[in-house]
C-alpha cells in the first residue's frame, strides 16, 4: 500500500517536471522583467497588450497584477513594482508623498465608459442627466413616471417600481458616476455627492440593492426584474447588458462607443496637465462633454512611472513597453475599451523620453 | 412502541445530519470537476505547459502557477519541516519547561490566526527590505502557516510512543536526540508523516498569504527572489474578469487544485490506515 503512494507521488511530481521541461524549451531567453500592479478596470486591456508586445519583444517580460488602484499606488510607492495603474488620477497628498521617494509621472493610457444598464422589457430607454440622479435618489418611483414617458414617447413603460442596484465595494466606476450626477444635478450634489462609496439615500426608501464588483452588480440586476444599475462598458458588452441612451450636453440621446467616448475626451483633451504634474487632472473635466457625439460619462484610466529607474535595462524596458502601448498598442484594443487622443499620446510619449536608468 | 419510535427517530435525524455535513463536500468536487474536465480536455496538454491568454482568445495555460505553486510549497517544506519539528520535539520532551508551554500557545494562535495578516507581517519583514514580491517571501508566509500543524503533529507522534521504549535507549546510551529521532519518531512515524502532508495540504490551497508576498506572474517564470503566481491566486483573480476564457481557465485550475490536493491527502489517509 505504502508503495502505491510513493509511485503515485512520484508519477505526479514526475508529470509536473515534464512539463517544466517542455515549457523551459518553448520560452525565449527572457532578459528583463518589468512589473506592476494596480486597478482592475485597465487590466484586461493590459493583457492584451502584453500579449502582443511580448510577440514582438520577446526579450522582455511584463507581469501585471490587479489588485485595486489604491493597492497598487502603494505597491509604487514602496517600489515593489515598476508601474501602477489607478483608474482616478493621483491626488495631491499622495502626489506630494511620492514626491519624497523620486520623480513621479502620470498619463492616462485607456479610456473607458460608465454604462446605466437596465432589466426592464424594452429595447430602448433613453434618459437624462436630471431623471437618472432623481431615479438614483429614489424619487422617481415607478417606471411609468411622468419624467421617464415624457423622454420615452410611445414606449410601452408598465407601472412597476424601480429597483436602484449599485456598487457596495469602495469603486472608481461610483467615483465617476457620481461625479457625473452631481454635475448634472445640484440636488444629487447636495443630497449624495461624489465619491468611490457613497450614502445612497434610495437604500432607506427599500428600494436600494448593493452588489460587489461589476459581476456581483450585474449578477443582481439580472435576477431583479425592472432594475437599473451603472457598470463599466466593457462588462455591459461582455454580459450583454441592455444600455440606455444618456442625453449629452447638447441635448442628443447617445450610447457609449468607441465614436461616442472618442468624441467625448477629443474635446478637453486640450485640459490633460503635464505628466509630471499629474495631480492636476480633474475627474470632472471629461463628464458631460460637449459635442453632438458625445457621451457623457467617460473616464481616463492612468499608470504612474518614476522619472528614474535603477538600472538601464528596467528604464529602457520600461520605456520600450509604455511606448509600444500608446502607439502600436492602439491597433490592440479589447472591445469596451478606447485609446487616448493622439494629442494626449503624444504629451505622454515626450515625458516616457525623458525616463533615465542606472 | 413509543420508544422503538424515538429510537428510529434519533438514527433518522443522526443520519440526515451526517448526509447534510457531507453534501457540500460532494457537491464542490462536483462542480469543479463539470465546470473543469471539460476545460482540460479542450485546452489539452497546453494547459500545463502554456501560460496566460488575453482576454477572449482561444489556447493558453496555467504553467506559471503550477511553478510557483510547487517551488512555493516544497520551499515552505524545507524551511516547516525542521522549524516545526524541533518545536514538537521540544515541546514534547520538556513538557513542563516555561519556553515549552508559551511555544504551545503560540502555536495554536497561529493555528487560528486570520492568514491574510500573516501575509501581512511577511510583506512588511521581508517584501519591503527585499524591495519586490517573490515566490520566498510567499514560501515564508505559507512556512507560518504549516508550523502548527507539523508541530502539533509531531508533538503527538512522540507522546504516542510508550516510555519504555525511550527507557531502552536510555539504557543503551543514547543520547535524547538519537531516541528522539532514531526510536520515537520511527515508531510514530505515520502520525508524524500525515502531519506533514496534512500542512502541505493545508498550504497548497493558500490563496491569502500570497496576496502581500509573492506577488503574482501571468507569463513569466522566474527566480526565487521574483514574483511568483499559483494556484489558488490565480483562481481568485481570474474569477473577477469579466472574460469567459478567463473563467475556464480559473475552473480548470480549480481541476489542477484540487488534484494535487487530493493526491496528498489521500496519501495522509492512506498511510494512517497502512
Amino acid at each position: 500500500m505504502k508503495n502505491l503512494v510513493a509511485v503515485g507521488l512520484i508519477v505526479a511530481i514526475a508529470c509536473l517536471f515534464l512539463g517544466c521541461l517542455a515549457q523551459e524549451k518553448a520560452e525565449v531567453q527572457k532578459s528583463v522583467k518589468i512589473y506592476g500592479s494596480g486597478a482592475s478596470f485597465p487590466a484586461p486591456q493590459i493583457e492584451n497588450w502584453i500579449h502582443e508586445f511580448s510577440k514582438a519583444n520577446p526579450n522582455i517580460a511584463v507581469e501585471y497584477a490587479s489588485k485595486g488602484s489604491g493597492a497598487g499606488i502603494n505597491d509604487f510607492k514602496q517600489k515593489l513594482v515598476h508601474f501602477a495603474c489607478s483608474d482616478p488620477p493621483v491626488k495631491e497628498s499622495e502626489w506630494r508623498e511620492l514626491q519624497n521617494i523620486g520623480k513621479p509621472i502620470q498619463f492616462p493610457v485607456v479610456v473607458g465608459a460608465v454604462v446605466v444598464v437596465y432589466s426592464v422589457p424594452i429595447e430602448d430607454l433613453k434618459l437624462d442627466g436630471t431623471t437618472l440622479a432623481r431615479i438614483f435618489m429614489g424619487e422617481v418611483e415607478y417606471w411609468d413616471d411622468e419624467t421617464i414617458r415624457s423622454l420615452n414617447p410611445g414606449v410601452n413603460l408598465s407601472h412597476e417600481k424601480i429597483w436602484v442596484v449599485h456598487r457596495s465595494d469602495s469603486s472608481g466606476t461610483t467615483e465617476i458616476f457620481t461625479s457625473y450626477l452631481s454635475l448634472v444635478s445640484d440636488e444629487f450634489g447636495k443630497k449624495v455627492g461624489a465619491g468611490k462609496l457613497v450614502d445612497w439615500p434610495v437604500d432607506k426608501l427599500g428600494r436600494g440593492l448593493g452588489g460587489k464588483g461589476n459581476e456581483g452588480v450585474s449578477a443582481i440586476l439580472r435576477q431583479t426584474p425592472y432594475s437599473i444599475a451603472y457598470v463599466e462598458l466593457a462588462y455591459a458588452i461582455r454580459e450583454k447588458l441592455r444600455t440606455a441612451r444618456i442625453m449629452n450636453a447638447d441635448g442628443y440621446f447617445v450610447k457609449a462607443d468607441a465614436e461616442t467616448i472618442g468624441s467625448a475626451i477629443a474635446a478637453s483633451s486640450s485640459l490633460v496637465p503635464d505628466p509630471r504634474e499629474g495631480y492636476r487632472e480633474d475627474v470632472k473635466m471629461f463628464l458631460n462633454a460637449k459635442g453632438k457625439d458625445s457621451y457623457p460619462i467617460v473616464a481616463f484610466s492612468h499608470v504612474l512611472l518614476w522619472e528614474s529607474y535603477p538600472t538601464k535595462e528596467e528604464a529602457e524596458a520600461i520605456k520600450t513597453f509604455w511606448k509600444w502601448a500608446l502607439t502600436e498598442g492602439r491597433k490592440h484594443m479589447v472591445e469596451g475599451y478606447v485609446p487616448i487622443p493622439e494629442s494626449v499620446a503624444s504629451i505622454a510619449l515626450k515625458a516616457i523620453d525623458g525616463i533615465r536608468g542606472g | 412502541m413509543y420508544r422503538r419510535l424515538k429510537d428510529d427517530l434519533f438514527v433518522l435525524f443522526a443520519f440526515a445530519s451526517a448526509l447534510l455535513a457531507i453534501l457540500p463536500i460532494f457537491h464542490i468536487l462536483f462542480s469543479v470537476f463539470y465546470n473543469g474536465i471539460p476545460v482540460l480536455a479542450k485546452y489539452g496538454v497546453e494547459f500545463l505547459s502554456g501560460t496566460l491568454p488575453p482576454p477572449n482568445k482561444a489556447g493558453g495555460g496555467v504553467f506559471p502557477a503550477i511553478y510557483g505553486s510547487l517551488t512555493m510549497i516544497v520551499l515552505s517544506l524545507m524551511l516547516g519541516i525542521p522549524l516545526g519539528v524541533f518545536a514538537g520535539v521540544f515541546i514534547a520532551e520538556y513538557p513542563s519547561s516555561s519556553i515549552s508551554k508559551a511555544a504551545r500557545t503560540v502555536l495554536v494562535i497561529i493555528l487560528e490566526f486570520p492568514t491574510i495578516l500573516v501575509g501581512l507581517f511577511v510583506m512588511a519583514v521581508m517584501v519591503i527590505p527585499m524591495g519586490r514580491f517573490s515566490a520566498i517571501a510567499g514560501a515564508f508566509a505559507l512556512t507560518i502557516v504549516m508550523l502548527p500543524y507539523v508541530a502539533t503533529y509531531t508533538e503527538q507522534a512522540i507522546r504516542s510512543v510508550p516510555q519504555h521504549y525511550k527507557e531502552v535507549g536510555f539504557a543503551l546510551g543514547l543520547n535524547r536526540f538519537r531516541i528522539v529521532f532514531s526510536i520515537t519518531l520511527r515508531i510514530a512515524k505515520k502520525v508524524f508523516i500525515t502531519g506533514l502532508l496534512i500542512g502541505m495540504a493545508k498550504v497548497s490551497g493558500e490563496t491569502a498569504p500570497l496576496i502581500f508576498t509573492a506577488g503574482n506572474v501571468w507569463r513569466s517564470t522566474g527566480a526565487l527572489n521574483e514574483p511568483a503566481g499559483a494556484i489558488p491566486l490565480w483562481i481568485y483573480y481570474l474569477v473577477q474578469q469579466p472574460y469567459s476564457n478567463y473563467h475556464e481557465i480559473a475552473w480548470g485550475a480549480a481541476v489542477v487544485l484540487l488534484a494535487i490536493f487530493l493526491v496528498i491527502f489521500l496519501s495522509a489517509r492512506l498511510m494512517v490506515r497502512s
